[in-house]
C-alpha cells in the first residue's frame, strides 16, 4: 500500500459525457484532482505533464484503443511504473486475464456508479505496493 | 454400402446330395432289388397257376382211361390243392402291406409253392410213365419238358428257384427213363439232365440280366430324385439370387435418391483425388456439371493454391490412414472463381479385403452460416458496448444527482430523477441478461468453477442483497444452521443465482416480512433453500416460469422490475454446475425456490 493517498487521477475517455460524469464523481465525491484527456494520440504527453498517482484508461476508443496505450506506456520512459485501471464496457474474462498480466492494476467496468467509483479506485490503490 | 442381409449364395450342390450321389449307379439298394424280384416272381404267378390247371386238366382227361383211376384222381386232386394253395399265397402276398421289408418271406414262401408245383409234377411223371410202351409215353414225355422249359420264364426272377421247379419235375423222370430198360430211354435219360443244366444255365443267364435291370432302373430312379432335388435346390438358389439381386438394386435406388435429392455435396474421388462421381447439390455448390469435373483432380481444381489444410501431403497421409475425417473446414474454389468456406466429412471406402476402393466427400457451404455467426457476434458486441455506453453517462448522472452531490434536488424533481435511475439501471439488467443467455445459448459461456464452502457464499449472497431487501423493508434470515459442505461452482455465478432468488423474493414479500434461507443435504446433493410469504406462482405461469421472458403478468413486472430473464439464466447456471433447480409451495403460504448442488468429497481435493 503506497504510503501516500490517492488523489491525482488521468482518465482517458473519448465520450464526452462519460468524461463530464466522471469528472464530477472523483472530484465532488472523491476529492480528487482529476485531468481528462479525450483523444488518445496524445495521451501520453498529457499524462506526462500532468503526473497523475494513477491513470484510468477506457478499453474502446477511435483511432488507439486502450490496450494499445497500456502498451505504449509500458514503454515510455516516466510512464513504466505508472499504475493502470482499465474501465471498459465489454471485454471477455480471457482479455480481462491478459491485461492483468500484461501489468494492470484493476479493472473496472461500465456503467460504473459514480457514487463508488472513488471509492472502488481507493480500494485498487491500497492493493498496490 | 453393405450387401444387406441376404444370405450367402452358392451353386455348388450340398454335401448331403454330393454324398448321396456317389453311391447312386450301381449301388443299388438289394432290399429294393429282391422286392422287385419278390414282385415279379408273384407277378407270373396267375398265369402259372392257370397253366397248371390247364395242362393238368389235360393230362387227367388223357390218363383217365389208361391208368389206374384212383392214381390219376390223387393226382388231379394235387394239381388242384397246391394250385389252391399257390393262390392263397398269391392272394396273401397282394394284400401286404409291407412288401419290401417283408421281401425275404414272400420269397421263401414262393420257393416253397416252386417246390410243391415242381413235385406235382414230378409225381405224374414218375407214377404215370408207363412200365412198358404206349402213346402216353410221349405225350407225358413232352408234357413234362414243355411244363419244365415253361418255368424259365416264371422264374427268371431265381435262378435256383427254377432248378428247384425243373429239378423236381426231371429228377423222377429221368429216373423212370434209366431204369425201363429200353436203350432209346436210357440215351434220353442221359440227354435229360444235360438240358436241365442247360436250361438251368439259361436261367441263370435270364437271371443276370434280369438283376442288371432291375439295378439299373434302381440306380435311374435314384439319380432321377437326385436330380428333381438338384433342380429344386437350383431352382431355390436362383429365387434367392434374385431376390438378392432385386434387394441391391432398391438399395442402390435409394442410395441414388439420397445421394440425388441430399442438399449435401457428395463427390466420390480414388486415391488420386480424381473425381469419380458427383451428385447434383456439389454441382449446385461449385457450379461445375459431373461431366466437366469427372476424371480431373480435386486437388488441383477445387481448392485455392493457397489452401493450407487441405494439401496434397494431407490428402497422402489421409489416404495412408484410411481414416474418416470430420468437420473439416475448407476454402473451395467455384467455377466463377468465388472462395467459399466447406465443412467436409471425407470417408475412405475400404472393400473387406483392405483394398480402398474409393473415397467419399460429403460437403456443405457453410460460407453464409459463418457469416451469419460473425454478424451476430458483432452484433452482440455492439449491442453490448454501444448500449453500455450511453447509460454509463445516463445512470451515473441521474445517481450524482439523487446522491446530492451536485446540489439538492427537491419535491418532483428528485422524484422523477429516481424513477430515470431506476429504470435505467433496468435497462442495463436486462441487456446484461440479454448478453448472458446469449453466451449461454451459444456455447460460449465458460464457467470457472472453484472448490469452495457453501455457507460462506450464502453469507455473502445475504450481504450483498441486503441494501436492496431493505428498499422492500423485507428482512433476510438465515433459517436453522447453513451446511458448510464443499461445493464445485462458480463464485460469481452462483452469487448471480442467489441475489435472483433471493431478489425475487424480496420484490414479492408482503412489506416487513421476512426471506428465509436454509441448507439441507441429501444423497450427495446440498439443497439451498430461499422461501418468502409471497402470493404464490399463478397455477398458469408454473409450467413457463424458467422460460425466457416469463413474467406472471406485466403490471406486476412493471410494479416490481425484472427482466423476464432471471429464472431461465439461473435453470442454465445451475445445470451447468451438475445441479437442479426448482420451486414448490410454501406451507402456510408463499413459495419456496430451490436449487441442489453435488456436494464434493471431503478429504479429495480436485
Amino acid at each position: 500500500m503506497p504510503d501516500r493517498p490517492l488523489l491525482r487521477i488521468c482518465y482517458v475517455e473519448d465520450d464526452d459525457d462519460i468524461q463530464r460524469v466522471a469528472r464530477l464523481a472523483l472530484e465532488r465525491v472523491g476529492k480528487m484532482e482529476v485531468s481528462i484527456i479525450g483523444d488518445p494520440t496524445v495521451a501520453l504527453e498529457g499524462i506526462l505533464a500532468f503526473k497523475p498517482d494513477l491513470v484510468l484508461l477506457d478499453w474502446m476508443m477511435p483511432v488507439m484503443d486502450g490496450p494499445t496505450l497500456f502498451k505504449r506506456m509500458r514503454e515510455t520512459d516516466g510512464l513504466r511504473d505508472l499504475p493502470v485501471v482499465f474501465i471498459t464496457a465489454k471485454a471477455s474474462q480471457r482479455e480481462l486475464d491478459e491485461l492483468r498480466e500484461m501489468g494492470a492494476a484493476g479493472v473496472l467496468s461500465k456503467p460504473f456508479s459514480p457514487k463508488d467509483l472513488p471509492e472502488q479506485l481507493r480500494a485498487i490503490w491500497r492493493t498496490l505496493p | 454400402m453393405t450387401s444387406g442381409s441376404a444370405a450367402p449364395v452358392t451353386l455348388a450342390p450340398t454335401r448331403e446330395a454330393s454324398a448321396r450321389a456317389e453311391d447312386a449307379p450301381g449301388h443299388a439298394d438289394p432290399q429294393r432289388v429282391l422286392a422287385d424280384r419278390v414282385e415279379q416272381l408273384y407277378g407270373q404267378m396267375p398265369l402259372g397257376m392257370l397253366a397248371h390247371l390247364l395242362l393238368g386238366g389235360i393230362a387227367t382227361y388223357e390218363l383217365w382211361d389208361q391208368r389206374n383211376r384212383d392214381l390219376v384222381l390223387f393226382w388231379w386232386g394235387l394239381v388242384l390243392l397246391v394250385t389252391a394253395a399257390r393262390a392263397v399265397l398269391y392272394y396273401g402276398y397282394r394284400a401286404s402291406g409291407n412288401k419290401l421289408l417283408e421281401a425275404d418271406q414272400w420269397m421263401r414262401w414262393m420257393a416253397i409253392s416252386a417246390l410243391a408245383s415242381g413235385v406235382t409234377w414230378g409225381f405224374a411223371g414218375a407214377v404215370f410213365f408207363p412200365s412198358h410202351a404206349d402213346e402216353q409215353q410221349v405225350f407225358l414225355a413232352f408234357l413234362l419238358a414243355g411244363v419244365a422249359s415253361a418255368g424259365i420264364p416264371a422264374y427268371a426272377a431265381s435262378w435256383p428257384m427254377f432248378a428247384m421247379y425243373a429239378g423236381a419235375i426231371v429228377l423222377p423222370f429221368t429216373y423212370m427213363l434209366g431204369t425201363f430198360g429200353n436203350r432209346l430211354f436210357t440215351e434220353i435219360a442221359v440227354l435229360v439232365p444235360i438240358f436241365y443244366l442247360i436250361n438251368v444255365g439259361i436261367a441263370y443267364r435270364l437271371n443276370r440280366v434280369f438283376l442288371s435291370g432291375y439295378r439299373l432302373r434302381h440306380a435311374y430312379d435314384r439319380l432321377t430324385e437326385d436330380h428333381t432335388r438338384l433342380n429344386k435346390q437350383l431352382e431355390q438358389q436362383i429365387e434367392d439370387l434374385l431376390e438378392a439381386r432385386q434387394e441391391v438394386e432398391a438399395s442402390g435406388r435409394k442410395l441414388t435418391l439420397f445421394a440425388e435429392r441430399a442438399p449435401i455435396s457428395v463427390i466420390e474421388m480414388d486415391a488420386n483425388s480424381t473425381i469419380l462421381e458427383m451428385n447434383p447439390a456439389a454441382e449446385h455448390m461449385l457450379g461445375y456439371s459431373t461431366l466437366e469435373l469427372i476424371g480431373r483432380s480435386a486437388l488441383n481444381t477445387l481448392f485455392p493454391a493457397d489452401e493450407a489444410t487441405l494439401t496434397p501431403q494431407w490428402w497422402a497421409e489421409f489416404v495412408a490412414r484410411r481414416e474418416p475425417v470430420t468437420r473439416l473446414r475448407v476454402r473451395c474454389l467455384r467455377r466463377d472463381g468465388l472462395e467459399i468456406m466447406c465443412e467436409f466429412t471425407i470417408t475412405p471406402l475400404v472393400s473387406e479385403a483392405g483394398d480402398l476402393v474409393s473415397i467419399i466427400a460429403q460437403c456443405q457451404d457453410i460460407t453464409q452460416q459463418l457469416e451469419a455467426e460473425r454478424l451476430k457476434k458483432e452484433f452482440t458486441s455492439t449491442l453490448s458496448h454501444e448500449l453500455r455506453t450511453p447509460l454509463t453517462s445516463i445512470i451515473g448522472s441521474l445517481q450524482l444527482v439523487n446522491s446530492g452531490v451536485v446540489g439538492d434536488a427537491s419535491g418532483e424533481i428528485a422524484e422523477l430523477a429516481s424513477v430515470a435511475e431506476r429504470n435505467a439501471q433496468r435497462l442495463l439488467d436486462l441487456i446484461n441478461d440479454l448478453l448472458d443467455i446469449d453466451k449461454i445459448e451459444s456455447g460460449k459461456f465458460t464457467l470457472q468453477p472453484e472448490r469452495m464452502r457453501l455457507d460462506e457464499i450464502v453469507q455473502e449472497s445475504l450481504v450483498l442483497n441486503k441494501s436492496f431487501a431493505d428498499r422492500f423493508r423485507i428482512g433476510l434470515e438465515v433459517h436453522g444452521e447453513l451446511s458448510d459442505v464443499q461445493v464445485h461452482v462458480d463464485r460469481k455465478r452462483l452469487m448471480q443465482v442467489m441475489t435472483n432468488l433471493l431478489s425475487n423474493a424480496a420484490k414479492f414479500s408482503p412489506e416487513g416480512s421476512a426471506v428465509e434461507v436454509s441448507t439441507r443435504r441429501s444423497d450427495g446433493m446440498v439443497r439451498v433453500e430461499v422461501s418468502d410469504r409471497g402470493p404464490g406462482i399463478p397455477e398458469d405461469f408454473r409450467s413457463r416460469i424458467f422460460t425466457r421472458f416469463a413474467q406472471a403478468d406485466s403490471t406486476t413486472t412493471r410494479h416490481k422490475g425484472g427482466t423476464g430473464l432471471g429464472l431461465a439464466i439461473c435453470k442454465r447456471l445451475i445445470e451447468m454446475m451438475d445441479g437442479r433447480i426448482g420451486f414448490e409451495d410454501r406451507p402456510g403460504g408463499g413459495t419456496t425456490f430451490h436449487f441442489e448442488l453435488p456436494v464434493m468429497a471431503d478429504a479429495v481435493s480436485t
